[in-house]
Parts: C-alpha cells; sequence; structure tokens
C-alpha cells in the first residue's frame, strides 16, 4: 500500500505555485532577532539623518520646496515597473489594467471598477450596468450579469467556494463565484468586504443607517456618520471602519469596539502581516504612526503582497508614489499615470503572481 | 508552534536526519531562505499526497499543502525545535483535509477547477483504484490510512496527531483497511 500511495504523482507545477506563495510570505516576516539588532540603531539613524537635513538650510529649502509643489520631485517619467513582485489591479476612465512587475499592461475591458478574486485567478469588474468575472491574463469574459448602476464588485471565499458582493442601484448583492443564485442583502453604500480565513462566506457592510453589519454572521454595531471604507485584518479576527470623526477597530469574535481618534480617514487596508495603513489629508499612517507626508492629497492605498511596498495616489499631481515600509525608508514616484492608464486610475488591489 | 502543535508527537527519523532538520528550522528562524525552501522542498510531496488522498481533488489538495506551510511561516518564530516539524505540518494537512471533505458539499468555483483537472497529470491505474476506493471511505478513516500508510506513523502517533483514543484509531484502521482491500480486489 505504501508503494501505491508513494506512486499518487505529485504535480511540480503546483509545488511550484505554492512555493511562490509561501516564499513570499517568508520573505515578508522578520526574524526576531534582526528586528532587535536593527530596528533601535535603524530608527535613531534615520531620525537623525531626516532632523540634519530638515534642520539645515538647504534641507529646509528642499522641504520647502516640496512643500509648496503638488508632486514629487524626481518622478520617474512613467511607470516602468513595480518595485516588488505581484500584479496591480487598477481601474477607471481608461479601463480595467493589469500591471505586471516588470511595468507591461495589459487592459481588460473597458470596466471602471475592479477586484481579485481570493486567489487571484480572476478579476470581478463593473462597467456601469454590467458585472462581470473575467481573466486577467487574457480578458477572457467567464460570466456577466446586466444590473444597473453597478459598483464596488468584491470577490471572496475559498479556492473552491465562492461569492461576488456588489452594489447595484443602492442596494447591496450577492451572487456565487459562477454568476448563479443572484439575491439581494441590504442597502449600503459603501465598498463592502469579504472575511478572510473562512468557508463561512461572512460579508462585512455598512447598511443604510450607518451601522456595520455582517451577512452571514450576527454582528451589528451602532450607528457611524460619514463612513467610508470597511477593512478585515489578514486573520479575520479585526473589521476597520474609516468613519468621518474616527477609525474603529471591531474584534468580531467579542463584539469590542476599539476607536482610534483619527478624523478624515479616506481609505484603509492591512498588509499580510496585520499592519493597518490609513491614508488622511496628505498623510499615509501605518499601525499609528506617520509613515509619509505627501505634497498634495492622497488617494487610495494598497499594500504589495509582500508588504514591504505601499502605493498611493496623488491625483492632482497625476502621480502615484511607492512607500518602503520596512528597512530603509525609500519613497519612489512616478509620473503621468493618467496618460499611461488612459484616464485617473483607482487602485484595486496588488496580488501575488506574475 | 500553534495550539495545533500541542501533542509532542515523535517520528523515528535517523539521528542525523533529525540533527539536519532542527538546523534547516533554527536557520529558518533566523532568516535563511534557502533553510526553508529545503523544509519546503523535503516536506510538500508528502504533504501535497496526504491531501490529496484525502480529499481527491488535486485543486483543493494544492490549496491545502500550501496553507498549511503558510501557517508554518507565520508561527515559524514560536516553533519548538525540539520537535520535529513533519508530524506538526502532517497534523495540520490531515486536519485541513478532512475538514475540507465534510464542506465539500458546497459550490464550486466550477471553471476554475475545470482547467486545472485538465491539467492533472494522470495517475497509474493501481494509483487510480486506490484513490477511487479511498474515495468511498469516511474523510476520517482516509486520514488514518493516509497517516499510516503514506506517512508511516504508528496507530499511537496517530492518536496523538489526531486527537483521537488508540482504539478508536485502531477500529478505524482495519475498517478502512477492510473495505479498502474489498475495493481494491474487486
Amino acid at each position: 500500500m505504501k508503494r501505491l500511495f508513494d506512486a499518487v504523482p505529485v504535480d511540480s507545477e503546483a509545488e511550484e505555485r505554492a512555493w511562490g506563495v509561501v516564499r513570499e510570505a517568508f520573505a515578508a516576516r522578520e526574524p526576531e532577532a534582526r528586528r532587535r539588532n536593527w530596528a533601535g540603531p535603524a530608527t535613531v539613524l534615520v531620525a537623525a539623518a531626516l532632523l540634519a537635513a530638515a534642520l539645515s538650510p538647504p534641507g529646509r529649502a528642499v522641504v520647502n520646496a516640496v512643500r509648496r509643489s503638488i508632486g514629487i520631485e524626481g518622478a520617474q517619467p512613467a511607470l516602468f515597473r513595480l518595485p516588488a513582485a505581484g500584479r496591480l489591479l487598477v481601474s477607471g476612465g481608461g479601463g480595467t489594467w493589469v500591471v505586471s512587475a516588470d511595468g507591461s499592461t495589459r487592459r481588460l475591458g473597458d470596466y471602471v471598477q475592479a477586484s481579485w478574486s481570493p486567489h487571484a485567478l480572476f478579476v470581478v469588474a463593473a462597467t456601469r450596468n454590467e458585472l462581470a468575472a473575467v481573466e486577467p491574463a487574457t480578458g477572457r469574459v467567464h460570466w456577466q450579469l446586466a444590473r444597473p448602476l453597478v459598483r464596488f464588485p468584491r470577490w471572496g471565499g475559498t479556492r473552491t467556494d465562492t461569492r461576488v458582493a456588489y452594489l447595484t442601484d443602492g442596494r447591496l448583492h450577492v451572487v456565487a463565484g459562477d454568476g448563479t443564485g443572484d439575491r439581494a442583502v441590504s442597502s449600503s453604500r459603501i465598498p463592502p468586504v469579504w472575511q478572510p480565513g473562512t468557508s463561512r462566506h461572512v460579508l462585512a457592510y455598512v447598511d443604510g443607517r450607518g451601522r456595520v453589519r455582517l451577512a452571514g454572521g450576527r454582528f451589528a454595531s451602532r450607528a457611524y456618520e460619514g463612513a467610508r471604507a470597511l477593512a478585515w485584518s489578514p486573520d479575520g479576527k479585526t473589521l476597520a471602519l474609516a468613519a468621518r470623526g474616527e477609525v474603529v477597530l471591531f474584534a468580531i469574535a467579542t463584539g469590542r469596539a476599539h476607536v482610534l481618534h483619527v478624523p478624515g480617514v479616506r481609505s484603509l487596508a492591512f498588509a499580510a502581516d496585520g499592519r493597518l495603513a490609513m491614508v488622511r489629508g496628505r498623510s499615509v499612517i501605518v499601525d499609528g504612526r506617520t509613515l509619509f507626508v505627501a505634497p498634495s492629497r492622497l488617494a487610495g492605498i494598497a499594500w504589495s503582497p509582500s508588504g514591504r511596498w505601499l502605493l498611493a495616489s496623488l491625483p492632482l499631481a497625476d502621480q502615484w508614489v511607492f512607500v518602503q515600509t520596512r528597512g530603509v525608508r525609500r519613497v519612489l514616484a512616478v509620473s503621468h499615470i493618467r496618460r499611461q492608464f488612459g484616464g485617473e486610475p483607482s487602485l484595486d488591489g496588488w496580488a501575488p503572481g506574475q | 508552534m500553534s495550539s495545533s502543535a500541542g501533542a509532542a508527537v515523535r517520528l523515528d527519523l535517523p539521528v542525523g536526519a533529525d540533527r539536519h532538520e532542527r538546523a534547516l528550522v533554527r536557520d529558518a528562524q533566523r532568516g535563511s531562505s534557502e533553510a526553508f525552501e529545503q523544509l519546503f522542498r523535503s516536506h510538500w510531496p508528502r504533504a501535497y499526497r496526504a491531501a490529496l488522498l484525502v480529499v481527491g481533488d488535486a485543486a483543493a489538495a494544492e490549496d491545502i499543502a500550501q496553507e498549511s506551510f503558510l501557517a508554518a511561516v507565520r508561527a515559524l518564530d514560536r516553533f519548538d525545535r525540539r520537535r520535529p516539524f513533519g508530524p506538526w505540518l502532517h497534523r495540520i494537512v490531515v486536519n485541513r483535509a478532512i475538514d475540507w471533505s465534510r464542506a465539500r458539499a458546497l459550490r464550486r468555483e466550477h471553471f476554475a477547477t475545470a482547467e486545472q483537472a485538465a491539467e492533472e497529470r494522470e495517475p497509474s491505474a493501481h494509483a487510480r483504484t486506490l484513490a477511487a476506493a479511498l474515495g468511498e471511505l469516511q474523510p476520517e478513516q482516509r486520514a488514518v490510512i493516509v497517516l499510516r500508510y503514506l506517512l508511516e506513523y504508528t496507530p499511537g502517533e496517530i492518536a496523538q496527531l489526531l486527537d483521537l483514543p488508540r482504539g478508536t484509531v485502531n477500529s478505524r484502521l482495519r475498517r478502512g483497511l477492510d473495505r479498502l482491500r474489498e475495493a481494491v480486489h474487486e
């Protein structure tokens, strides 16, 4: 029997695919010893360098000049490549595009919003009046659904059992991953988010009264004014809400809400290692500390799959800015985004893979 | 390493191999990608086969084995190097495979699995027969058979890995083997 078991073939391509994902996860973790040895001195050195630069007359002049402009100086004239592995999904007036790590771009169609499927095998994309499941490598449409005023398509679940949530005419709907069984859930206005790490299809959304609710779960919060964005932590235990006056972290198991008094947050996203990034005005805040201040208002945010880089958009400057969040702080800016993607694109997700 | 690593299960590895694996775990904990890749490469085939034999679905087996290694990455800093890596990994693989099998009535992302199925390699006739016969067993019986005859754990070790009484393991093994023999000889 042992010989028969050993004769069961092992798919070498599966092994390579899995190793690619596991390697990314391994690269994203930081060994304890390395953190202890380097985090303190590196922080002191960076702080000292920044202080020296800011206090010296030339440094102050540079800082002021940058502040006066709306964009980041020295930006690359185009997006030649991504600074990290993975595929970036963007959508806007110029359609939906997949950007590979080598900078190559593929236009999927005339969609205005999109998101990745749970394992980035597919993309769910929306035009004004249509929802479609699309292959990212070819743009081939697997199914489509005609609905009025479609917004915020979001695909969740496991590799073998998925659901797509979307808004149509102000109502939150859920349809199975094969495009069947469409049903209305509630009224809603902001993008819903699927809880990761579970096969129970738990969807978090904000209802018409501003309460955070779970479809498929029992949780319901009090009403919040100006709810703008939701995000799950990667372990599915914490749900973050950006409202007008605060950010609220809900511990779903207990229902307890922890309030961060950070008003004006417009976008938020968790990295694969659990760090929470928020965009507020011109600032990117990670785990409560300001990581980066841009010369003009920031919009949208996306973590690289490894969690090493953050991408945000500067719409007024027609730029994207990549900020390295670990090790030496590096800021890479890219200009002429609208020209490259035929309109101002939103950041729809940065997924693993080639 | 995690709550699922609570029981101290020993696998009778040669002393040298045991020491080598401990060194790999230590180096991986210190950040060596090469060391972790060696762990991955040496354990992937058995993890994948175990998942495949329990769930009978190549895409799900890949997913289960991959998720088990991701769990290993997440818990690497807490891993007790005095314990062997394999049993801890196999415990996660087999438990996830049992969970998946219980929930397999759920709807599939059908075009994805259909494409992946087309890419699957053709197993030998004997392996196909065995896989088909395994498919007739309950997931819990499949798991015990796979742990015993693919991963070569003793009934006592299986009892510890799955938090089961040893008598339950023995009875599942006996009944599972009887049914397998019948199916293979038909």
